[in-house]
């Protein structure tokens, strides 16, 4: 993988950089076009959103005119018109707007990404979505509300800008109290004192405007007053405050209940809060340009090609510190050079353990959260929503939980599709759900939590769950079954991953037509990754993706047999045991092992590679391996040790050897093949005959 | 990954390439040129042309690979990427060759996409640089791995068509 990409075709590096960093852009509109229309859902439009959108959309009309991109520049302004629109209350923000917001930026996305495609067809479609902007536009404006401000002080109204006067209007129209904080800062440390103003006053409401009050603080000091639109009442505020000398004063009392206002989101379970509002705070957000400039200043956007290039070389440096590391043996174990080898083994100790922390960090700065993939899933979903006018909920849990940039990539698409499927196929509609004694509207369920070495991601649906018999019945009509088979439920699901064999009838545009689980599953495998489902009758599927954190770097146990040696991953690897030969059994020629009361199935390596059988001794070497919760044993001839491996792809025209995920180089071991144990364990749940 | 070709297979390279353009008569330089590796399987010659050869190393230890067609000898390393390794008398059902001799070699290959792929070949002997209009269709289409005859003194070479000689998934 990683070797195809660096072999691609070589683009500019500036037109490279174009494309990444408006990616980035579109990546960072998209999730807040999906946060505000769950705002506007909650009934309100998010300011800060709407502001930050605006942003995006003018630092993409920015770099898209430097490069040259007319097109793609003059859609941002005009994105740009539709967001001030909306900020000002020009624009009804509902979800006509929203709509053609989301359908801009994908139209940006499609210019970004079909770098050739048609021309004139990109073109006339730049055209089209400019004239609907423009209608839309147009459109007359809400009218004008009648005068809210009357009675609020006029020198604090001169002082506000139009924008901000109009978030008063809102604030106001939404029947908040309006605040004014006042708080005095030591001028050198202001902007801290200042913005952990700004974060308690947020967290029960709106600042609206942070002005510079005249007052009689002292000389090393500076007073601002801040003007809030909040749901609660003023001493509640101030009892969140904790700053030493502040104010609240009420300007206007808020139309609301105390009751209504100590709930101020629905008590319905918001589990998409958990993921997109669960960012750290970032300092005095909206509270000026100083701030937001410094927020920019300490980043810094990486390729990944060349993480991957820091990778390889942190892989290289390991595969030299193993080689110091036996020089360091050999001088010990000869008396004359036992004192240089002490010398050089406490030199490689330390060697060791200052890669290891480099390697943590290469790794780390690899990792992204999988929010940035759920926020699309997200999307897609309210497409479908938009789309097909059915109702289905989306619950997401876990953003947070991090993987390798490149893993996370490469999921996607296999997401996509297990989420378009549960949308489309297992969701019933809604008379049929109410007939079924469940609730009306689908719900499903994305979920990523972290096990161990791996990270697990479900999709659950409250679906119609698979039908078996159908699955039985495609099955055999293709012919990947015997009609008198018998197979467990549990078999019959496995069914579900063979080529061509959709769990439908029914063609939908979304799904496709005989797209398969196959592939996903081929997709989840080439990441060292595992998929399984789960799905009952009536009552909703799983899909479980089991994936490892990183691919970059592994601990690697070395086996032999025969004449060979494999590296199995070690994250995948249970325990070890050596066992009697004899307590080996069979059943219907599958052997398995009484491990603690639970049997074990064996695979013997030198079988599955057609390898010479070892001569058979008295005790067997067993690599329990496990992935997700399907446990196998693998018998080797040897257990060689544990060792750092860097797993490289394997090229040529054999593109895939089912069992091996890759290779690795071990210095003077020269090259060893790398076990993919997903293949493994798949393979022993369900032997296909056919293959 | 994207480490130079290492110096003294560049070296050896040039070398050839030197050798067989001071043979040549260089005068028609507007005609197209064809460049073609000379390479040997026992006594008879085949070539490959040279835009896709991309380094030619010794014979090292090569990784057998389980559950690929037997052509397939393994993989090995060059520098960092693992690259399969199809062994081009076994590709083209010739015997397997006997005994070891220092001068097999694998010549390194830019397949379809990008992927790398070595050839086990007897051995190497020069670069041939000829004009395109110069070579023949080939006389029997049938193995369908050779693309076109290239006059070689009194004789002619194969000419691989590299593609179809990299497609041993069929075997």
């Amino acid at each position: 993988m990683a070797a195809r990409r660096t072999r691609g075709q070589a683009r500019s590096r500036a037109a490279r950089e174009f494309v990444s960093e408006v990616e980035e852009i579109l990546d960072r509109m998209r999730s807040d076009l999906a946060d505000l229309a769950d705002a506007r859902a909650r009934g309100r439009l998010d300011a800060d959103l709407a502001n930050r959108l605006f942003r995006s959309a003018h630092s993409l009309k920015g770099i898209a005119g430097m490069f040259g991109f007319e097109g793609m520049s003059e859609l941002a302004h005009h994105l740009e018109d539709v967001l001030d629109g909306l900020r000002m209350g020009r624009l009804a923000a509902d979800a006509p707007a929203l709509n053609l917001l989301d359908e801009t930026v994908e139209l940006v996305t499609g210019l970004v990404g079909g770098g050739d495609g048609d021309a004139a067809e990109a073109e006339a479609a730049v055209r089209a979505m400019i004239a609907r902007i423009e209608a839309a536009l147009e459109a007359p404006a809400p009218p004008a509300p009648p005068d809210e401000l009357d009675g609020l002080d006029p020198q604090l109204l001169r002082a506000l800008t139009e924008y901000e006067e109009h978030r008063l209007r809102e604030a106001l129209r939404r029947g908040c109290a309006i605040h004014l904080v006042e708080a005095s800062f030591e001028i050198l440390s202001f902007e801290e004192g200042l913005s952990e103003l700004t974060r308690a006053v947020r967290d029960g409401g709106e600042v609206i405007s942070t002005l510079p009050a005249p007052g009689d603080s002292a000389d090393s000091q500076i007073r601002f007053s801040l003007l809030v639109g909040s749901d609660v009442a003023a001493e509640e505020l101030r009892g969140r405050i904790d700053v030493a000398g502040a104010t609240v004063r009420e300007l206007r009392a808020g139309v609301r209940s105390a009751a209504a206002t100590s709930a101020p989101q629905p008590p319905g379970p918001q589990p998409d809060a958990a993921a997109t509002e669960s960012e750290p705070p970032r300092a005095g957000e909206g509270n000026g340009e100083l701030e937001s400039l410094k927020s920019i200043s300490d980043t810094v956007r990486v390729d990944i090609r060349k993480l991957d290039e820091l990778m390889n070389l942190v892989g290289e440096l390991v595969i030299q510190r193993g080689a110091i590391g036996a020089i360091a043996e050999r001088l010990l174990r000869d008396p004359a050079t036992a004192k240089i080898g002490r010398e050089l083994g406490k030199v490689h100790k330390a060697l060791e353990r200052r890669l290891a922390d480099l390697q943590a960090g290469v790794l780390e700065v690899r990792m992204v959260p999988l929010r940035q993939v759920f926020e699309k899933l997200s999307r897609v979903v309210r497409r479908l929503r938009r789309d097909s006018g059915k109702d289905v909920s989306l619950d997401i849990r876990g953003g947070d939980t991090e993987l390798d940039k490149l893993i996370v990539e490469q999921l996607a698409d296999p997401l996509m599709h297990v989420v378009r499927n549960a949308f489309d196929h297992a969701i019933e509609p809604a008379a049929e759900r109410s007939a079924a004694g469940k609730p009306a509207v689908g719900t499903i369920r994305l979920d990523a939590f972290q096990r161990g070495n791996h990270v697990v991601i479900q999709v659950a649906d409250d679906g119609r769950g698979i039908d078996a018999d159908a699955v039985r019945a495609r099955a055999v009509r293709l012919g990947l079954l015997a009609g008198d088979e018998s197979l467990s439920r549990k078999q019959l699901l496995e069914l579900v991953f063979a080529p061509g064999l959709s769990t439908s009838a029914e063609v939908t545009e979304t799904s496709g037509r005989g797209v398969g689980m196959d592939v996903v599953r081929e997709n989840v495998n080439a990441l060292g990754g595992l998929v399984q489902l789960d799905s009952e009758p009536g009552r909703g599927t799983t899909v479980s993706f089991t994936l490892p954190i990183t691919l970059a770097i592994i601990q690697a146990l070395l086996v032999g047999v025969d004449d060979q040696r494999f590296a199995i991953p070690l994250n995948a690897v249970l325990e070890t045991l050596l066992v009697d030969a004899p307590t080996i059994q069979r059943s219907e020629g599958r052997e398995f092992l009484n491990l603690r009361g639970e049997p074990l199935p064996l695979r013997r390596l030198h079988a599955e590679f057609g390898l010479a059988a070892p001569a058979t001794g008295a005790r067997q070497a067993v690599v329990v391996v496990g992935l997700g919760d399907a446990r196998v044993g693998v018998l080797v001839d040897r257990l060689e040790g544990q060792q750092d491996a860097v797993i490289k792809p394997i090229q040529g025209p054999i593109r895939n050897v089912r069992g091996i995920a890759g290779a690795t180089e071990l210095g003077q071991q020269g090259t060893v093949l790398v076990i993919d144990v997903a293949a493994l364990v798949e393979d022993s749940g369900h032997r296909r005959e056919a293959a | 990954m994207s480490a130079p070709v290492s110096a003294p297979a560049r070296s050896g390279f040039d070398l050839l390439a030197r050798a067989a353009a001071g043979r040549g008569e260089g005068a028609d330089e507007s005609a197209a040129e064809a460049e073609l590796l000379v390479l040997w399987l026992g006594d008879d010659a085949y070539a490959l042309p040279v835009e896709r050869v991309r380094e030619i190393v010794r014979l090292r230890p090569i990784t057998p690979v389980p559950r690929v067609p037997a052509c397939v000898r393994g993989v090995l390393s060059l520098r960092g990427e693992i690259v399969q390794v199809v062994d081009l008398r076994l590709r083209l059902g010739l015997a397997p060759a006997q005994g070891a001799s220092p001068r097999r070699r694998v010549i390194v290959l830019n397949g379809e996409d990008g992927q790398l792929t070595g050839v086990l070949v007897d051995r190497v002997s020069e670069v041939l640089r000829l004009r395109e209009d110069a070579l023949r269709p080939p006389t029997e289409r049938d193995a369908g791995t050779v693309a076109a005859l290239a006059p070689y003194g009194e004789r002619f070479v194969s000419v691989f068509d590299v593609d179809r000689l990299l497609d041993v998934a069929g075997e």
